[in-house]
């Protein structure tokens, strides 16, 4: 009987305590996660209002930035992605409070070292929103400014530098997030040199006649100017 | 804010002159070298024209390093009779001043506006301290129609060659005719008579801490006038010789000023041009004569090459706002040839209108979509230079007109899609 009551019936009064115990927390983690759902649906239907009401998918649309997520396949609206990801973070956060709510010290060891991490995770994210945004910017200035001085290059020009300005956004995301910290560093001057260089030689070598021609004609004022005047 | 007349010594020389009839104003930076031919000849115009009057002579100055202001207090002239004029009983009074301010030709004009409105002047011209063409008969032309001939707003009328003020010919002149029904010739002329009531009128508009007040002011000041229906006239004063511009100013940053102003403008009165249909010209006073003018050097080549650049590398920015049937007619033009390269009218005034439109809307940055107009508008005059190669005054007269014409009849185009900003009908 003794055995009986030790082996059988002991632990399973000690797993009926144990399930006591944790079903309250259970429910009020499911429950919390329920909540979490609903406020996330409440919050979406708002957000895509006020978004719409603020007319945020045409300000998009001249960054850029719809071309960008239409190429990586996505085709909804600014409005709609914004309103689906204030859902989705509602959501994450009840779920995260449901899961602390469970008491388990193994998943509150996990989400303590998550939620270490997670603030640079959303600044690499905005640094490369925002990195993306400059970068089409300054590229765009670059070629209208290159096109309107007659530069052949411009194109180039252009390109050259909205991928340099995105690099540099890039190397910035990484190291926030702590990956290879040193290596990117590197990786990014010697990248960043060799095309200074590369262009340096490619004007040297092959830009020879061009800009002997280029000289020529500032010296000795061959090349026929403009005299109109615009006003 | 604070205006030029609480500084001291402008309170004091403004109580020395109490009131006066007339005064012109010279905004100037850097101008030793011409400014003093400009001060004689505005002397010379206040002695012949108007002995009787009380004329003061405003310099508002930007800060010059190299004497300008010396060289306004110090010009006189030492002999009348040389000039065939009365020797005046009365000294003409000047102010020299440096303005205070957002740096710009629009807060130098600022302060003249507000000396006059001190001085409770009848009626003002501001003439630019670079002419070298201007005469004793300009003071007479800007400031008469004013004092005798019940005018509030006297434009510029000059004799150019047929290639200069092409900005002024392509886009402002049309634009602004089509818009307010005012054949005001030249609109950004940089020369101007108007009424102390103007002058009024002007300070109490709130754009001294805008782009007005850097550049911009001549057409607001055209604008302003036309569009609050002050009585306008313009007046003939020949031939505009200036000192030389830099060669090096950079084309796109013009066309963004003058355009950008241009169409700030339409946002301000929205409301009066959607109602104006047609032109009707405005009074001109003055002989009209034609003189030669000196011949001006033009590389068509290389203005076509830089619009076939444009249309290869930027049609990706102007296909946001461009209908397709437009930017595939930019693309047939750039394969034209030299001798035939032509961007018709109808298709000119288009694109204006979608700039004027994408700016309106707002569909990409404005200093972007302003500068990327630069290929177009050289294009534009490269086809104008091969249209008028071989025509003379007239008959370039008559082109423009018919430019005129065609901004006139797609107005409508505009004033239909202002207000429409989910896409063009």
């Amino acid at each position: 009987m003794n055995i009986f009551q030790r082996v059988i019936v002991e632990p399973l009064e000690s797993l009926y305590e144990k399930i006591l115990h944790f079903l309250p927390n259970f429910l009020t983690s499911l429950l919390l996660v329920g909540i979490g759902v609903i406020l996330g649906a409440v919050l979406k239907a708002v957000v895509f209002r006020v978004l719409k009401a603020l007319n945020v998918d045409k300000h998009f649309e001249r960054f850029g930035m719809e071309k960008m997520l239409g190429k990586g396949g996505i085709k909804e609206p600014l409005s709609v992605l914004l309103s689906k990801l204030v859902k989705w973070i509602t959501v994450f956060i009840f779920t995260i409070i449901a899961l602390r709510a469970l008491d388990i010290p193994s998943i509150e060891r996990l989400l303590e070292g998550f939620f270490l991490y997670f603030p640079n995770v959303i600044v690499a994210i905005l640094i490369l929103f925002f990195g993306y945004l400059l970068s089409n910017f300054m590229g765009r200035a670059a070629l209208i400014a290159a096109v309107n001085a007659g530069s052949v290059l411009s194109g180039v020009i252009g390109r050259s530098v909205r991928v340099s300005v995105f690099i540099l956004a890039v190397t910035m995301a990484l190291e926030q997030l702590g990956i290879g910290r040193n290596t990117i560093i590197i990786t990014f001057a010697i990248l960043f040199g060799g095309v200074v260089l590369a262009l340096a030689i490619a004007f040297g070598l092959g830009g020879r006649d061009i800009a002997k021609e280029y000289i020529e004609k500032k010296v000795k004022g061959e090349e026929k100017k403009d005299e109109i005047s615009h006003l | 804010m604070a205006g030029i007349v609480v500084r001291r010594e402008i309170q004091e020389k403004i109580g020395e002159i109490k009131e006066a009839d007339i005064l012109v104003g010279i905004p100037s930076y850097n101008n030793a070298r011409t400014i003093g031919h400009v001060v004689k000849a505005v002397q010379a115009g206040f002695a012949k024209y108007f002995p009787d009057r009380k004329c003061v002579l405003v310099n508002s100055d930007g800060g010059s390093t190299d004497g300008t202001m010396d060289v306004v207090q110090n010009t006189a002239i030492d002999d009348y009779q040389a000039v065939l004029l009365h020797h005046r009983v009365e000294p003409v009074y000047k102010i020299t001043t440096p303005y205070h301010g957002i740096p710009g030709k629009g807060s130098a004009f600022k302060t003249i506006f507000e000396i006059s409105d001190a001085l409770q002047v009848k009626a003002c011209a501001v003439v630019d301290a670079d002419l070298r063409s201007i005469t004793p008969e300009w003071v007479e032309l800007l400031i008469k129609p004013v004092l005798q001939g019940g005018a509030d707003y006297v434009a510029p009328l000059y004799l150019r060659h047929k290639y200069d003020g092409t900005i002024t010919n392509s886009i402002i002149y049309p634009l602004t005719r089509a818009l307010y029904g005012k054949r005001v010739r030249q609109p950004i002329g940089g020369d101007f008579g108007f009424s102390g009531e103007l002058a009024r009128f002007y300070l109490t508009k709130e754009v001294w801490e805008t782009d007005v007040a850097r550049y911009g002011i001549d057409i607001w000041m055209t604008t302003t006038a036309v569009a609050n229906n002050f009585r306008t006239c313009q007046a003939f004063l020949g031939a505009k010789i200036h000192d030389p511009k830099d060669p090096g100013a950079d084309l796109s940053a013009m066309l963004y000023q003058v355009v950008g102003a241009t169409f700030d403008l339409m946002e301000t009165y929205d409301s009066v041009w959607k109602t104006v249909q047609g032109s009707e010209p405005v009074p001109t006073f003055g002989f009209q004569y034609v003189v030669g003018l000196e011949p001006i050097q033009v590389n068509l080549t290389r203005m076509i090459e830089r619009f076939r650049l444009g249309v290869k590398e930027l049609m990706d920015i102007w296909k946001v706002f461009l209908p397709p049937e437009t930017t595939d007619l930019l693309h047939t033009f750039g394969l034209l040839p030299k001798a035939r390269f032509n961007i018709p009218d109808e298709v000119w005034v288009e694109l204006i209108h979608h700039f004027a439109l994408a700016a309106h809307q707002k569909v990409i940055n404005k200093e972007h979509l302003l500068k990327s107009l630069t290929p177009l508008y050289i294009g534009r005059t490269a086809s104008f230079v091969v249209e008028t190669s071989e025509s003379d005054a007239p008959e370039v007269e008559k082109k423009i007109e018919r430019l005129c014409r065609m901004f006139e009849e797609k107005k409508s185009f505009l004033a239909k899609n202002w207000e429409n900003r989910g896409g063009l009908s």
